[in-house]
This record gives structure tokens, sequence and C-alpha cells, in this order.
């Protein structure tokens, strides 16, 4: 996590406004290495929706900005870049809530994500049949109308359609919201397998903070838009606090955050 | 009894093919709808601005008819690149009221650009096609419909069939589908939002000239134009906002629905009720089916 040359995504020290009023987020750095998967977690309105829009550029159309700190990715700053821009340069943002287009039929969806890269009939089909091979379930329901699938199937269709613009980077909001377990598990197996047979590095925000750090090799959690804790999945998974807060699971058995709080409040109070 | 079966046919097809013009309108406003959820209230002075335009390019400069209509069809496009260029992308972020209050001044600066460029006065355009019965049909099917309607039949079916052609199987279009169900999502994956708008504005403008042409030749190039755009309307409310065969059908709803209730029972309140009886219906629909023919279930206030 040192070398600076490995990671694909360096985010130093940011600080995101909306509409020049809302602070979003404090102070935000984290990296992505190259090949790796990099786990967000928290909270809703943590902030992660807001760090990968930092990313992916799409701020702007929320009226947020960077105004502190810096991004770089793959060595440059992304500074001037628009949503576009990005996605030219290998950086795909797969939005939460999966964001299928519900009129166009599955095909058409992933087809879609191609739009940036000038490909013929030909090598678009070629393209395809490499994404189905991932995706079997979507080459089933080609032809259906997006809004028609299930959640989980739109949700593999909203990560086929980014796989089409052939990122270098991924960035994951919230993949498995509203998912039924054993989708949970589907989607991230093909998230694995797009990581260690394409290469692609990704940056995740999930909720599920479970599942998500046993499929990441890093992780970061973050409170009300600054990072609280940092280190490799595993030494997450077994950190005490993490377990308590975000796991559900102590030595005193389950336990909820509202516990927690009330327990630091009372020892504050007695010291 | 045959006589008035027929006198009946020949107002419903001369309804539907006049609601032809409507839809040839309201076709406009549906492209930029689709794309950009505003209704673009300068759509009436785009139709105004193109024909005359294009009468100017033939009366006043002497150019032939084909080399005219190519020459005002680039000129629209390059209206729809100023107006992507000058108003829509500084509001890309704004709401969507403030690119409806925009599309509003827009209307105005074409109108008087028009006016500044070919004057005020009313020009005739002459298509070569008559607005009185064709013969042919007059003598073996014995219903006077007008060549001009007919012409605008066929040029509207043609539109569609290209406008279809274009959304179903070219990849801008693949991308004008998805800007319209998702800019965000379309955004995310790299589709250009500046290049779909130039092509949604440059098509609108080619539609409303053609639109253009058709009233022209029919009520004359004059500023009356501009409110054709209020014809649109109800054809909208029944079509729906946001849907091609939507618009079409709208058309011709209203235009057969205008002529039959004029006919029979327009005499009981002293005539003249084409110009009303549209808005009348449009009212039951905003009633009991907001959403219209084929909109889709969102309706938001224009």
């Amino acid at each position: 996590m040192t070398n600076s040359s490995t990671n694909i995504l360096d985010i130093k020290n940011i600080e995101v406004m909306y509409d020049n009023v809302i602070l979003a987020l404090h102070d935000v750095s984290l990296k992505v290495p190259k090949g790796k998967v990099v786990a967000l977690l928290g909270a809703n309105g943590a902030g992660k929706s807001t760090t990968l829009k930092s990313v992916s550029t799409m701020l702007a159309s929320e009226r947020g900005k960077v105004t502190k700190g810096s991004i770089d990715y793959d060595g440059n700053s992304i500074e001037k870049q628009t949503p576009s821009q990005m996605v030219g340069l290998g950086m795909v943002q797969v939005l939460e809530g999966r964001r299928c287009f519900g009129h166009l039929t599955v095909e058409e969806n992933i087809i879609s994500g191609a739009y940036s890269r000038k490909l013929s009939k030909g090598e678009i089909n070629q393209e395809l049949e490499k994404i189905y091979a991932y995706f079997l379930r979507l080459k089933e329901r080609r032809k259906s109308q997006a809004a028609f699938t299930s959640g989980g199937e739109q949700q593999m269709i909203a990560v086929a359609r980014a796989m089409m613009a052939k990122p270098k980077m991924l960035l994951l909001d919230e993949p498995t919201m509203g998912l039924a377990p054993q989708l949970v598990a589907e989607i991230f197996k093909i998230v694995k397998e797009l990581n260690q047979k394409e290469g692609v590095s990704i940056l995740l925000a999930e909720q599920n903070t479970n599942i998500a750090l046993k499929n990441s090799d890093y992780g970061y959690i973050i409170e009300t838009g600054k990072v609280m804790l940092e280190g490799t999945a595993e030494s997450l998974l077994n950190d005490e606090k993490v377990k308590e807060l975000y796991l559900g699971i102590s030595k005193k058995g389950r336990k909820n955050f509202r516990d927690v709080l009330k327990e630091e409040s009372l020892s504050k109070r007695i010291k | 009894m045959a006589n008035e079966i027929l006198f009946f046919m020949e107002v419903v097809v001369g309804g539907l093919l006049a609601g032809t013009m409507y839809s040839l309108v309201a076709l406009g406003f549906v492209l930029i709808f689709k794309a950009s959820a505003t209704f673009n209230f300068s759509q009436g002075a785009m139709v105004f601005f193109s024909v005359l335009a294009f009468c100017g390019f033939m009366q006043d400069f002497n150019i032939p008819f084909v080399l005219a209509f190519i020459l005002a069809a680039f000129l629209m496009v390059l209206v729809g690149l100023c107006t992507e260029r000058l108003v829509l992308r500084p509001l890309m972020n704004a709401s969507e009221d403030t690119v409806l209050m925009a599309t509003i001044g827009l209307g105005y600066v074409l109108e008087g650009l028009a006016q500044a460029a070919w004057g005020v006065e009313v020009r005739r355009l002459d298509l070569g096609i008559g607005d009185f019965p064709v013969p042919w049909i007059a003598d073996n099917l014995k219903l006077f419909i007008s060549a001009l309607d007919i012409t605008a039949g066929l040029v509207a079916a043609l539109m569609i069939i290209g406008l279809f052609l274009l959304f179903k199987y070219t990849k801008i279009g693949l991308g004008l589908r998805a800007v319209a169900d998702d800019a965000g999502a379309a955004s995310s994956i790299g589709i250009p939002l500046k290049h779909i708008m130039l092509l949604v504005w440059s098509a609108a403008g080619v539609v409303a000239l053609v639109a253009g042409c058709m009233w022209g030749a029919r009520a004359g190039v004059q500023f009356a134009l501009v409110d054709l755009a209020l014809k649109a309307l109800p054809v909208l409310i029944i079509g729906g906002f946001s849907s091609i065969p939507g618009a079409i059908i709208g058309g011709l709803i209203i235009g057969a629905t205008e002529k039959v209730l004029e006919v029979y029972i327009g005499p009981f309140f002293g005539g003249a009720i084409e110009g009303w009886a549209p808005y009348v219906l449009a009212i039951f629909f905003l009633l009991y089916r907001p959403e219209g023919l084929f909109g889709e279930k969102i309706i938001r206030r224009v």
C-alpha cells in the first residue's frame, strides 16, 4: 500500500460540498492498489456514494464539488475530467440502485456500455459473448425488457454494462442492496471473477460489511464523512470494534450500534 | 344514405390527414421531451424560423427548391448546435424548470432573429402541391381529399419510419434511448450527453422545418405559425409527451375528432368549434388518463 506507482487510485484528504453549503465529506483518503479489491464500508449517509462519485466525477451533476484534497487516477489528476472522459480512461461507476435502462432490452443495455468504444458489429458480438460467459443468466434473458427482470438480474445488467466499457477500474456502489443472500453471494462471486480474470481493480461501497470484507483485500470504514478505520480485510474482520459495530458480534453476544453509544456515554459520565 | 356515409368518410379521412400535420409539429416536442424531460416552448418558433429561412433562401436569393431545403435543414442543425452550446450546456445542472424557462426565451430570440433577417410580411410558399381535392380520388372513390393533406400524411409516415430506424438500429439512437430512460446512468457509462442533445435538437429542428413547410403551404408563412405549438399541446396530452407513436396517434385523433365535431355538432354552437374542441378532449384525458395513451406514467407540469 505504500508505493504510489502500484496504486491505480489515490485519494488524498478530500473534502466534498454539495450546493456550496452541505459538507458531505470532511477528510477522506484512500488508495486502491492495481488489481485489488478495496471495500469502502459505512452506514447510510456516511459518505460512501459521495466518495465514489468524486472519483467518477459524477458529483458535478448533483451540484457537488471536491473543495479540498486531490484524486489521482492512474498517476494523473482527475480534476478537469468529465464522466464520459473518465469512462474513456477506463474508470466506470456502477451506480447505486442498478439504474438499468428499463425500456431497453437486456442486450441493448449491455451493448450501451460499449458506447464510448469504437467497435464494429462483429467486435461488439465478441465482447458480448465474453461478458455473457460471466453472466450466464443474462444470456437467457437477453431479449427481455430490462424493467421486467428481477433485482438480481438488474444488478448483473448494470455490472455487465459497465464491463462492456472495458474498464481498468470499477466503482461499485452497493451492488447487493435489497438482494436475497443467495444472489448476494452470486454477485460477489462474479465480481471476484472479474477482478481475477480480467484484472479489473475494484472499489466497492457496501453496507454488507461481512461479505464485502470476505471478498476484498483491504477495507476502509467511514462515518460522517471521515475515515475512521482502515486495514487489511482480514484484520478488519477480526477487529473487536468492527465486530461490535458492523458485524453485530461481540463477546457479550449480539449488540447494536445504539447500545454501544449508550455504554460509551455512560462510561464518559462515570469518568 | 350512401351519400351521407361517403360524406362522413370524407370528413374523417380529411381530418385524419390534417391530423398528421399536427403530428408533425408534436413530433418535435416529443424528441426534445424524451431527451431532456423539458417541454420545448420554442418549438413553434423553430417551425416559424425554419420555414421562413427556407422561403427566404428561395425567394430572396433565388436558390433552387431542393438546395434551399438542404440549406434550411443545415441552418436548423446550426441552431441545435448553438442551443446546446449556449443554452443547454450552461444549464446542465439546473432544474428542469429553469431549462423550461430558457426555452421560452429561446423562442423569442428565434422569432426576433427570423423577422430581423427575413422581414415581417406573410410569404407564400408554393410546394407545387395544391391544397385542393385530388381528381383521381374524387372520381373513383367519390371522396374529396386535398393533395396537400395526402402529402402531409405520407411525409409524416416517412418521418416516423426514419426516426424509428434511427432510434432502433443506430448507435446514437441507442444512446438517445438510454439517455431518455436514465440520463445519469447513461453518463456513468460514458454516453456523452452533449452529443445526444445536439442530435435531438437538430432532429427537432429538421422536423420543425418539415412541419413548417406543410403548414406554410396551407396557411402562408407567417408569424401565426408560432402558435402552432399550442395546437400540438392537446395532441401531446392525448398521445403522451414521451412517445413518438403517441404523437402520431394523438395527431390523428385530434384531426379526426375536430373535423367530425365541427361538421356534426358545430352548427349547434354556431360553428368554428374546431378551435377549442381539441382542448376539451385534452381536458378529458387529463382527468381520466393524464399520462396520455402511450406516455410513461410520470406526468410533470409544463
